[in-house]
């Protein structure tokens, strides 16, 4: 059974020949009226993902990949078409964006942690746990807009992963950290997907696809140009991007 | 990259966590701590300083103008009444309009119902809105003129309809400010004009009768005015003035709440 179902989804965003951003540049452009194009970002997409199953998507840059996300995750609203989600979502997403820099660490778990839906007596005797995943015991007190970037990025994924529902919406992960820090979040991601999540997961990275997804879509001008196992798709995208198609390891 | 290997057959995970504002109460508590620490460095002194600006305000304003309305025995509570209700209009609507923009990146992290970061950006005045309202009742106990009863009870309820009006404000605004980011520049003119057109600084019965009517529809005015009358004058206002606060509020929260929902789906693509 589809636990994520999408039918006929399409999004466009209108792009202004001028970008008016305020009240006096719509005032003084009264008297000189802009032209809009449709950037159409996703087309007519139809997608099921079945429970506890992990769907890799693949695609050029501006092919609609993290649009599709957003939609899935709720926050984004498609122009066109039914989505239906049968469970709760956790997206993570631009990762390293997204914290108060005037709080510290604690406090921006917890601020992050409720609004993923965490209450706050599971968040209270999660913060060990989160920051020691992070490896950021050391800066608990310190305020974000201290952090390097990496180091922000290692707390959102750790909180977020604390976290997870039923669905798990990833966009370029195992892109931070050490390795040490990768090979943590492999590690819970295993756990996940041994535990039946679904995951959502996109990637440019052919390796990443075929070792951590059961099936994959490749998105080519907002359409799903192919639906198959992920290390075909992966070859398929190699193959897209004009170069040779090394092999990609097929899942044990 | 370590590889693992992946069950052929996917095992779907029962419901174990809840949903993105399933915890509303935790998510308030968290929003407005938040704020308080990072407005006041999570301190009382902190919040003491906060109240330096509107205090310095009365000060100078009660220097200059109670020698021009010197015939007014009740010009400085009044002064002092409008002044802070005039202060929690201008900060609520000044935080309430950058509220959705300030937290927007909390919105990228997950769907939940994105009207609680407005709703909570006015926190930080109602607080100093109910410090206030504590000081000037007790203010007035000590100088001989307590409230009646009633008269506390009426006053509450036009707070109360005063936070409601500053909600439908700021969700409208909040949501519009994503679209015209010179709106804050734009309110802070009006709010400089608003600051003279309600009766703050000069008592309502020195301009003409005929005017009062377009004065009352600046939701400050109504609000001070009826506060003043239940706190200082002891006299309850009419029954029609009362319908006419009631429609002011519900006017604007419900405008606000129309306008909300009809721009805050589409919200995390103007951020």
């Amino acid at each position: 059974m589809a636990i994520v179902s999408l039918r006929g989804i399409g999004k466009s965003f209108r792009i202004p020949s001028v970008r008016r951003d305020t009240v006096r540049e719509h005032v003084f452009g009264l008297l000189h009226p802009r032209r809009f194009e449709e950037l159409r970002v996703l087309d007519g997409v139809d997608l099921d993902v079945r429970a506890g199953e992990t769907l890799g998507i693949m695609g050029r840059n501006g092919s609609g990949k993290s649009t599709l996300l957003k939609i899935v995750s709720g926050i984004y609203q498609p122009d066109r078409g039914e989505v239906r989600v049968a469970a709760a979502v956790t997206p993570i997403l631009e990762l390293g964006v997204g914290w108060n820099p005037e709080l510290n660490a604690i406090d921006n778990i917890y601020l992050i942690g409720s609004v993923m839906g965490l209450a706050l007596s599971e968040i209270r005797s999660a913060i060990d746990e989160i920051l020691s995943f992070a490896d950021l015991e050391r800066f608990a007190n310190l305020e974000l807009r201290h952090y390097s970037s990496g180091m922000a990025a290692r707390l959102a994924y750790s909180v977020a992963f604390k976290a997870v529902r039923e669905i798990l919406v990833l966009d370029e992960i195992f892109a931070v950290g050490d390795a040490g820090f990768r090979a943590r979040c492999h590690q819970r991601y295993r756990e996940l997907s041994a535990a039946g999540h679904t995951v959502i997961l996109v990637s440019h990275e052919p390796y990443t696809i075929a070792s951590f997804c059961h099936r994959a879509v490749l998105l080519e001008g907002g359409r799903i140009a192919m639906d198959d196992r992920a290390e075909r798709v992966a070859e398929a995208y190699l193959r897209l991007l004009g170069g040779a198609a090394p092999a990609v390891p097929a899942p044990a | 990259m370590i590889a693992f290997p992946i069950s052929a057959a996917p095992r779907p995970v029962p419901a174990r966590r809840p949903r993105p504002g399933a915890h509303p109460l935790g998510l308030v508590w968290t929003l407005v701590r938040t704020d308080f620490k990072v407005r006041y460095h999570g301190t009382v002194a902190g919040f003491l300083w906060a109240l330096l600006k509107p205090f310095t305000m009365f000060v100078v304003l009660l220097g200059v103008f109670s020698f021009v309305f010197a015939s007014d025995r009740h010009y400085k509570i009044n002064l002092i009444v409008a002044l802070f209700l005039w202060d929690f209009f201008a900060e609520a609507t000044k935080v309430g309009l950058t509220s959705l923009h300030a937290k927007g990146y909390l919105l990228t992290k997950a769907r939940f119902p994105s009207w609680i970061l407005v709703v909570t950006s006015v926190s930080n005045a109602v607080i100093t809105l109910g410090v206030f309202s504590v000081v000037i009742v007790a203010f007035l106990g000590l100088a001989g003129r307590p409230p009646s009863l009633a008269g506390l009870g009426f006053f509450i309820l036009y707070l109360g309809q005063y936070l409601l009006m500053v909600v439908g404000f700021s969700l409208a605004t909040s949501v519009l400010f994503l679209r015209y980011r010179d709106l804050n520049q734009v309110w802070e003119v009006v709010s400089q004009a608003g600051f003279f057109v309600a009766p703050i600084i000069y008592p309502l019965g020195i301009l003409p009768e005929r005017l009062h009517f377009y004065l009352y529809v600046w939701p400050p005015t109504p609000v001070i005015q009826f506060s003043r009358m239940v706190l200082v004058d002891g006299v309850l206002p009419s029954t029609r003035a009362h319908l006419f606060l009631a429609g002011v509020t519900a006017v604007t929260l419900a405008a606000g709440i129309l306008i909300f929902r009809r721009h805050a789906p589409r919200a995390a693509e103007y951020l």
